[in-house]
């Protein structure tokens, strides 16, 4: 796979998520076909590789952040964040919709409560539609 | 199955009722994404019971509300890894630093990788590789779970495979007939003399591999999870006799013996006193091999 680097990309969680220069001066951004790629290794990616880093938004027809990266740098946006409650945001980890929430807020946010970053919502006609793909979802067993 | 042992393994019969009882879990927190005191209270306020070993991040569960441990929210968002502690000895042992260049041989699910890339503080760089398709997919999703952002993952026979680089440390956590996790996954089959001495020749083939990627002074653990000395002293012997490298003395506070002498007619008193090996009933864990090798 081709790994191009476009540090660019940085400019798109500073412009969406007010995320400082400084948390985002270690990621290095690759762009493979569909995906972007945030990187802190030194070492060039090898073209053999089928993952570098973790991919932090797709790209295919739409710039999407994903949970995954939201799950690490999320804690540090200063812009379109949505704070919940725990018990919205179990609902929100189990994939419902969220009425109320979203404020003027309008596309990709992220979600949190006050202690963890829960992942990537979209404010839509102020409905918060969870983007938390399956993998994450709680099971009803779990604490 | 281990009556052959009697005369290697210490305190034999200890031994065999530790395989016949169900193993302990253990976890570290992942302190890329919290630390340790947060997380130890967060789990604690939800009825776990929990036993630090001395002053590692290793977390014996002694009790808990939920039937496995990774039942959690805080599993979920990457904050613990669960892993025996046994496991964790090779990646303490080989003790990454950030800035590193390092090559995970053999690293799915990545237990060790992202262990490393805690101690490495995600700088550096860790080229994580597999053979295994489905294997490399759990490695991928504990490296998205973690918030592991300095390892490449790479699908490859490391037994040939050009990996590009001299590395600072390689991890070769080898293929094996895997005795020593038989207790935690009893369907496992019982190995025969046939296989360990498959998995001898494949751990040889691997080793010779690992040091043709490593830069001179540079260090390797080579580590397994079973207990037969053709997978173990004879692997490390043959890296030391053949390959010229070096042997060095492990060193790490869990309880463990040194290596086997001597073995259906092989001397291995050469190397025997500097590896390491953890058996079940020394702290109620899984089994470990361990050698630290480093490239003359
Ligand atoms: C003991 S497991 C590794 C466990 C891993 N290091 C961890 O801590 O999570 C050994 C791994 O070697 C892989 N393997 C087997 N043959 C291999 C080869 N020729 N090259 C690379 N990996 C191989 C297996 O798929 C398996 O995942």
């Amino acid at each position: 796979m081709q790994y191009l680097k476009k540090d660019d990309y940085r400019n798109y969680f500073r412009d969406v998520f007010g995320i400082s220069e400084d948390i985002l001066k270690k990621y290095h951004f690759y762009e493979t076909s569909s995906s972007v790629w945030a990187y802190t290794g030194d070492a060039a990616p090898l073209s053999e590789a089928e993952v570098v880093g973790v991919r932090a938004l797709r790209v295919r027809n739409i710039t999407k952040p994903t949970t995954s990266f939201l799950r690490i740098i999320g804690k540090y946006a200063t812009k379109n964040v949505v704070f919940i409650d725990d018990e919205q945001g179990s609902s929100f980890l189990s994939g419902e919709s969220l009425i109320g929430v979203c404020q003027s807020l309008k596309g990709y946010v992220v979600v949190r409560t006050a202690s963890d970053v829960l992942g990537c919502g979209l404010c839509r006609n102020g409905i918060l539609i969870s983007q938390v793909p399956k993998k994450y979802r709680p099971d009803i067993t779990w604490l | 199955m281990f009556e052959k042992y009697r005369h290697i393994i210490p305190d034999f019969e200890s031994f065999l009722k530790a395989v016949e009882t169900p193993q302990p879990y253990w976890f570290r927190v992942n302190t890329i994404k919290i630390g340790e005191k947060e997380l130890v209270s967060r789990l604690s306020d939800k009825g776990f019971v929990l036993e630090r070993f001395r002053d590692l991040n290793a977390y014996k569960i002694v009790s808990m509300p939920v039937k496995h441990p990774g039942a959690t929210l805080e599993h979920s968002f990457g904050y613990y890894y669960v892993q025996d502690i046994s496991s964790m000895v090779p990646a303490l042992v080989l003790d990454p630093k950030p800035g590193e260049l390092v090559l995970d041989m053999a690293a799915a699910p990545g237990s060790k990788t992202t262990l490393m890339a805690a101690l490495m503080k995600n700088e550096g760089s860790i080229v994580a590789n597999d053979t295994r398709a489905s294997r490399l997919r759990a490695l991928g999703s504990n490296v998205e779970r973690l918030g592991v952002t300095n390892v490449m993952i790479t699908k490859g026979d490391a037994r040939t495979m050009d990996f590009k680089h001299l590395y600072d440390k390689i991890l070769l956590d080898a293929p094996c007939s895997g005795e020593g996790v038989i207790r935690k996954n009893p369907k496992h089959g019982i190995p025969g003399d046939k296989e360990h001495r498959y998995f001898s020749q494949l751990q040889k083939s691997l080793i010779k591999n690992a040091w043709k990627h490593l830069d001179t002074g540079s260090k390797l653990v080579y580590s397994t999870c079973t207990f037969n000395p053709i997978e173990n002293e004879d692997v490390v012997q043959y890296a030391v006799s053949k390959l010229g490298m070096e042997i060095l003395q492990v060193e790490f506070p869990v309880p463990h013996v040194r290596g086997v002498s001597f073995w259906e007619g092989r001397d291995y008193s050469d190397i025997s006193d500097y590896v390491m090996r953890i058996y079940p009933h020394l702290l109620n864990t899984g089994g470990m091999f361990i050698a630290v090798l480093e490239k003359r």
